[in-house]
């Protein structure tokens, strides 16, 4: 027995959306004006990017189907598993959820604060931690996110989001 | 008029505050392009943001520095540590890499950076040449044209993902859908809003574009920890002389290989979506093919240099005539300036030279002016490049990660684009991983929303469907459209299979359909030359047929 690849899997997690789609579709008001109903488009698009979907998905049927138990899975330098994929993928996830953080916080901290903090605790945690390491990364952010905030304060004239906990910037 | 026109652009660009400007985008340019892994298009959505506050001609010169300046770095890091820093650069580390290696890396500077501003100085003159004829047919087209020529560029686009090409038309299909979030240009209605304020609103193009291109840019490159901390290059103390005379010389000699790959790039430009990245490969390719010492490429033959990076820079000008032209993007960087434009209220299209003469002519004079000034600070600046490597990858994508969510929301001043960012990163992020070409997402979502509006035109002129193939310029676009979705088939099968020997000569004759309805003198003469030719071709299909069964 094959196991199902990746593709299949996304193509599966891929019709599911297009299904999910069609039904979004079905629910674009219809203001009885105009040639074009707003939702003709989107229905059109859906219905091709189902088509294509179908295609990616008989595709990879095929593919896993050609595949023999003697077929070499593709080098991929991860451990298996769930932990195998985190582990793999952790800098990426670790950054996005700092950076939602960021997002997340910028109402009370502002963007000179937060987005200095953020750049800290990136340099951190990508770079290492050395009480030397601590003292470069926070010059880093602190001059950087110091002069970009004041380029687009001072130069472009760009309001940008202030914190609740120091209102003044 | 011209004159006139050409006066008006120059006294727009030469203010001291708009060379300064385009002296530190081409320098940003310069810098992003010799750093591997960081992309042109991602320098140029960076620089989005500073020129929101800047006149249309003044923000749209400063991309265009940052362009030609991305399109020239490559060639620093490939020749000098054999990684591309830009994928148009890639060839150029076929022979400028061994050329370095041998000792020569001040010869094979030079042959790149006289090659790259020739070949753009090239691209220069198609751009004024053909942009004004080619927005005049343009002016020929009605709704259904126009529709059908978005339809053509989407195809092209996902025809270009090679042998992804299912995840390409996925993609483009994604593009579209992205672009349909929110109210309806036409009629006002939300649309996949679910009630929701946030979807509502809609997707900001340039939040989408940064987060699929720069920000999963940024994840990828930190995604391992080694090679995060490493510089980007141990070049150590690089002291180089580029070898200008000679390497004119050398150009001048091999002027037909140079000519050749410039008209190359123009052409691949002039393609939508088809950018500079293929365009250095196509040159290398033929250039090869041409020389008398093809056994010579790959350990440093000038030529090899030369193709590419010519090449390479004279995409930017094709990308920019059908940009200026006909209003469609030729490339990813394109797609930007158009996006900028539209923040300008300025809408290429085939009326745009004619109706903003200033703008579209300073585009011009731009793009000129933009080759010697990176020449000049490509010469002046080597041991900044060199500077610039040294630098770790994770301390860039720290800086860089945050001056997007500033540099975003500095667009309509709302967190709801700096939120649009994360979320289009990390779909951004999911693609490459799958290994979902971005560039079809990217132009769907630009050309989405054009299509759709050149549509409900179409049908407000008539609802009878067959308007799309009784019109010709509509049918010569659709028939391409046809043609280019067998066309990485036709590629991959080309001197292999006997089917791609008709690709050819039947895509001439289905082509010459639409010409001989124009009427007029030239387009039916063109089409009794592309009928002689596919007859030709036609002939001598039953000879080449037998080589490929015997071979």
């Amino acid at each position: 027995m094959t196991t199902a690849s990746r593709d299949t899997v996304v193509s599966i997690v891929l019709l599911l959306f297009c299904g999910f789609l069609i039904w979004a579709g079905y629910q674009i008001r219809d203001p009885q004006f105009g040639e074009l109903p707003p939702a003709a488009w989107p229905k059109g698009v859906t219905w091709v990017l189902t088509g294509f979907c179908v295609v990616y998905f008989v595709q990879s049927i095929i593919a896993d189907r050609a595949r023999t138990p003697d077929d070499t899975a593709p080098v991929v330098d991860r451990a298996p598993g769930l932990i195998g994929w985190f582990r793999y993928y952790f800098n990426p996830i670790i950054c996005l959820s700092l950076y939602f953080a960021f997002l997340a916080t910028l109402p009370y901290f502002g963007t000179l604060i937060g987005g200095t903090l953020l750049v800290f605790a990136l340099l951190s945690f990508l770079g290492g931690v050395t009480p030397r390491l601590l003292v470069i990364h926070a010059l880093i952010a602190v001059i950087s996110v110091g002069a970009m905030w004041a380029l687009f304060t001072f130069g472009l004239r760009v309001l940008l989001p202030r914190g609740e906990i120091f209102p003044g910037i | 008029m011209i004159i006139e026109n050409v006066l008006t652009a120059v006294s727009e660009l030469a203010t001291f505050k708009t060379l300064f400007l385009m002296t530190i985008g081409a320098m940003a340019g310069l810098l992003a392009g010799a750093i591997p892994g960081f992309t042109i298009a991602m320098a140029i959505v960076l620089t989005l943001p500073f020129t929101f506050g800047m006149e249309p001609s003044q923000g749209v010169a400063t991309m265009i520095g940052v362009y030609v300046g991305g399109l020239s770095g490559g060639l620093m890091s490939g020749i000098l540590i054999g990684i591309p820093g830009t994928p148009s650069s890639v060839a150029t580390t076929f022979d400028g890499f061994p050329m370095a290696r041998n000792g020569d890396p001040g010869f094979a500077l030079g042959l790149g950076v006289w090659s790259s501003f020739f070949g753009g100085i090239i691209a220069t003159i198609l751009l004024v040449a053909i942009a004004p004829q080619l927005a005049k047919v343009g002016l020929e087209f009605q709704p259904w044209d126009y529709f059908a020529l978005i339809f053509f560029a989407l195809t092209v686009t996902a025809s270009l993902a090679g042998d992804n090409m299912i995840k390409g038309l996925i993609s483009g299909a994604l593009g579209l859908i992205i672009a349909c979030v929110g109210e309806d240009d036409i009629n006002g209605v939300q649309r996949f809003a679910f009630g929701n304020d946030f979807l509502g609103e809609g997707f900001a193009f340039l939040p989408v574009l940064i987060g699929l291109f720069a920000f999963s840019q940024l994840m990828s490159d930190v995604r391992d920890t080694a090679s995060a901390r490493k510089s980007l290059t141990d070049m150590g103390d690089v002291r180089v002389r580029i070898e200008h005379r000679r390497a004119i010389t050398t150009i001048f000699s091999d002027w037909i290989n140079l000519v050749r790959s410039s008209l190359i790039g123009v052409f691949t430009g002039v393609l939508p979506a088809a950018g500079s990245a293929i365009s250095n490969i196509l040159a290398y390719d033929q250039a090869k093919k041409a020389s008398p010492t093809p056994e010579k490429f790959g350990t440093g033959h000038p030529g090899g240099i030369i193709a590419p990076e010519a090449a390479n820079n004279a995409t930017a000008g094709g990308a920019l005539i059908t940009m200026m032209a006909l209003g469609i993007p030729g490339d990813i960087v394109t797609a930007v300036m158009l996006g900028a434009l539209l923040i300008h209220d300025v809408i290429p299209s085939p009326a745009f030279i004619s109706e903003q003469p200033t703008i579209a002519y300073a585009i011009f004079i731009a793009f000129f002016f933009a080759n010697f000034l990176v020449l000049i600070l490509q010469t002046g600046a080597l041991r900044g490049f060199v500077m610039v490597t040294r630098v770790r990858m994770y301390v860039l994508a720290s800086i860089i990660l945050v001056y997007c969510g500033i540099g975003v929301f500095s667009l309509n001043n709302i967190t709801n684009d700096m939120w649009t960012l994360a979320i289009f990163g990390v779909i951004g992020y999911v693609m490459r991983t799958l290994k979902f070409p971005l560039a079809p997402m990217i132009l769907g979502v630009v050309l989405g929303p054009i299509a759709e509006r050149w549509l409900s035109r179409s049908l407000a002129l008539s609802t009878d469907v067959t308007e799309f193939v009784t019109h010709p310029w509509s049918l010569f676009f659709l028939i391409a459209s046809l043609f280019s979705m067998g066309f990485s088939f036709y590629q991959k099968d080309r001197g292999k299979k006997v089917w791609a020997l008709w690709y050819a000569p039947l895509l001439m004759l289905a082509l010459t359909v639409p010409l001989f309805m124009m009427g007029g003198m030239v387009r039916p003469v063109l089409a009794g030359l592309m009928i002689v030719w596919a007859a030709w071709m036609l002939i001598k299909l039953p000879g080449n047929a037998r080589s490929i069964r015997a071979a």
